[in-house]
């Protein structure tokens, strides 16, 4: 047995891998002694993993870039050397906004329209994190219909358990967020999904599990079974025949902390391991780092070609028994 | 200057609101949640959360300057202070700070949340360790009461004989009377 080794999540369906591999004995298989710890918010597991009270944990991708770059942060050099999840984000509207079953991006810009002449004021939109591929989802959905998300609607950032409550009190219109959050939002009767994430930009890069560089210099072993662990987490979550199973380990209080039920409609649109997605591709870094220029959170000077070393296939290839 | 704590857990809130009253001249609000319009109307130069806190996302997002958020905040991290920053989130706490306020002044409000949140954690688990204690001296004392009817043994051997069976399995005093309790259990048939 090595050392006690702490991973920290975020009450998300995508934190199955971790979930899996702890609760299946896949962590105990390679010898590690691994304390999985539930955190309340991205900003804390980036502090904790930068200071070293957590030693590696689930992660959003661009939030793990910006990290590096420090931007948002103190700079600190991270690795991820494996992707978690892809395709899990959906897009929800308030059913307040009249836009019927299926709402269309189209639908909201005509209601955009319709409000400044009416000089409302903007509808606002939740995302999880200013590093979220979900805002950057949001943004991709409305840009396609010529919406300026920075001038035509507000876009503010909210923790996901308390998405459906914001919908519900009219505090947001909107928001974009991993799941089981729009299915709750769905089955509370307040929400109504208008786009997934795969119908704006498939298998887009979403949460990895990273560790800084320096822990994954010092622990090169213990990252590597990390890392096989987490593999035969992600492969067991992804069969079909473990989703019900699955559904009712993510459901615990200590874990989620939602309905079954409800865990297992989101998980429906969820890809863990198939097709390889579990697989950080530099390509997938350099499309986080284009969303980050584009929408202006990227200083001119920064160091793109650190960014992209993040990013670390060849540690999930070694892991996965590929190279 | 104006302090804002934002922390679910009130009782640590107030007891850091405590603590900061006793800094230069000052202005404390507690929360046990950010609220957006309420934030603006106090207007705060200082914003201390716990780490805890599920809103903590929402105030690391005000980095930018917009009609909506017209004062910015930035994560405190004082460089002439190696491992400040890294004792607050070991402490739990993260401060906010709007631009231009004197690093000397906002140290010393992180200071005192950081304390007061060291404190209020080792009550709690001087707390926790409290009721643990209670409930194994409850244990033994069952444990004890057992023996003594099934073994027919006087009060101060039946605590003897867990004490030596404590000591041969070098396992806590509470852990082998409860295990006693749970096997006299499972032999009357009320676990199988």
């Amino acid at each position: 047995m090595t050392g006690l080794v702490k991973l920290g999540f975020m009450p998300l369906d995508d934190a199955a891998g971790l979930i899996a591999a702890k609760a299946l004995g896949f962590f105990a298989d390679e010898g590690l002694n691994v304390e999985l710890s539930r955190e309340a918010s991205w900003a804390t597991i980036r502090d904790k993993v930068a200071v070293g009270a957590l030693d590696g944990a689930h992660m959003l991708a661009p939030m793990v870039l910006a990290q590096s770059l420090g931007i948002g942060s103190e700079a600190t050099p991270m690795i991820a050397p494996l992707a978690l999840a892809t395709d899990g984000a959906a897009i929800t509207l308030s059913t307040r906004l009249g836009l019927g079953a299926g709402p269309s991006a189209v639908g909201l810009a005509e209601l955009v329209a319709q409000r400044r002449e009416m000089e409302s004021s903007p509808l606002t939109f939740s995302v999880v994190f200013p590093f979220s591929t979900h805002n950057y989802l949001l943004r991709l959905w409305m840009a396609q219909v010529g919406l300026d998300p920075d001038r035509d609607v507000r876009i503010v950032v909210a923790p996901p358990p308390r998405m459906a409550e914001l919908l519900a009190g009219g505090v947001i219109e909107g928001f974009c967020v991993g799941e089981p959050w729009s299915a709750v939002a769905v089955d509370a009767g307040v929400g109504v999904v208008a786009a997934r994430a795969a119908a704006i930009a498939p298998r887009a890069p979403d949460k990895v599990f990273a560790t800084t560089r320096a822990w994954a210099g010092e622990n090169p072993e213990v990252l590597q079974a990390l890392l096989r662990a987490l593999l035969r987490g992600l492969e067991w979550a992804d069969a079909p025949e473990n989703r019900k199973t699955l559904a009712a380990l993510l459901a615990e209080p200590a874990h989620i902390g939602v309905p079954a039920d409800l865990i297992a409609a989101g998980l429906r649109h969820v890809v863990f391991h198939r097709d390889s997605v579990a697989r950080p591709e530099p390509a997938q870094a350099g499309w986080l780092i284009a969303q980050m220029q584009r929408w202006g959170q990227v200083p001119a000077d920064a160091d793109l070609a650190a960014a992209l070393a993040v990013y670390a296939p060849e540690m999930h290839d070694r892991a996965a028994g590929l190279a | 200057m104006r302090v804002l704590v934002i922390d679910p857990d009130s009782a640590r809130a107030a007891l850091v609101a405590e603590g900061l009253a006793g800094v230069d001249p000052l202005e404390v609000r507690h929360r046990p949640f950010y609220d957006e319009a309420e934030a603006a109307a106090f207007a705060p130069d200082v914003v201390v959360v716990a780490t805890e806190s599920p809103d903590r996302d929402t105030i690391d997002s005000l980095r930018d300057a917009s009609l909506a958020n017209p004062r910015p905040v930035v994560m405190f991290v004082d460089r002439s202070e190696p491992g400040l920053a890294e004792a607050a989130v070991r402490a739990g706490v993260a401060a906010y700070v709007v631009d231009g306020l004197a690093p000397g002044r906002v140290r010393g409000v992180l200071e005192v949340a950081m304390s007061r949140f060291q404190l209020m954690n080792q009550l709690r688990k001087d707390l926790d360790k409290a009721k643990a204690d209670l409930a194994s001296r409850k244990t033994i004392e069952r444990a004890k009461a057992l023996l003594m009817k099934e073994r027919g043994l006087e009060e101060e051997d039946a605590y003897k004989l867990l004490r030596k069976l404590s000591m041969d399995t070098g396992r806590p005093l509470g852990a082998v009377a409860a295990d006693l309790l749970a096997f006299a259990g499972v032999l009357k048939g009320d676990a199988s």
